[in-house]
């Protein structure tokens, strides 16, 4: 008896997501002091 | 956004590359975006290069199953004027 392994998890399919979310972070530097 | 037509970086953006992907700066926005993947980072670099972002992508090794993770990232940068589409 051989027991089938499921190719994709609910968890792994959750970490896609997180990961697709996080390829990009934006940061506005406008009003920090001693920038420039 | 269209993977089918030609976007470019914004000339007014400077690309640093980093060990964990780039640093983009926008001289007119003064908006720093973080690329996490040095993939995506090839995509940028490819942008310029290509006749499509889906040529790009490609080119970078993205897979038909990833492409709509690298198009999210690229609307993002769209969003933040860091790419604009090619005239």
């Amino acid at each position: 008896m051989s027991a089938s392994k499921p190719t994709a998890s609910p968890a792994s399919h959750a970490d896609e997501l997180v990961e697709s979310e996080s390829l990009v972070e934006e940061v506005s530097i406008d009003g920090m002091c001693g920038v420039y | 956004m269209d993977l089918d037509l030609a976007w470019d970086l914004h000339p007014q953006v400077s690309v640093r590359p980093e060990p964990f992907g780039a640093l983009l700066y926008h001289f007119g926005t003064r908006k720093l975006s973080f690329l996490k993947d040095r993939t995506l980072l090839t995509v940028v670099e490819n942008l310029a290069t290509s006749p499509s972002v889906r040529t790009a992508c490609t080119a970078a090794g993205v897979g038909e199953a990833e492409l709509p993770r690298y198009e999210t990232a690229l609307e993002a940068l769209v969003r933040s004027s860091m790419l604009v589409e090619r005239e």
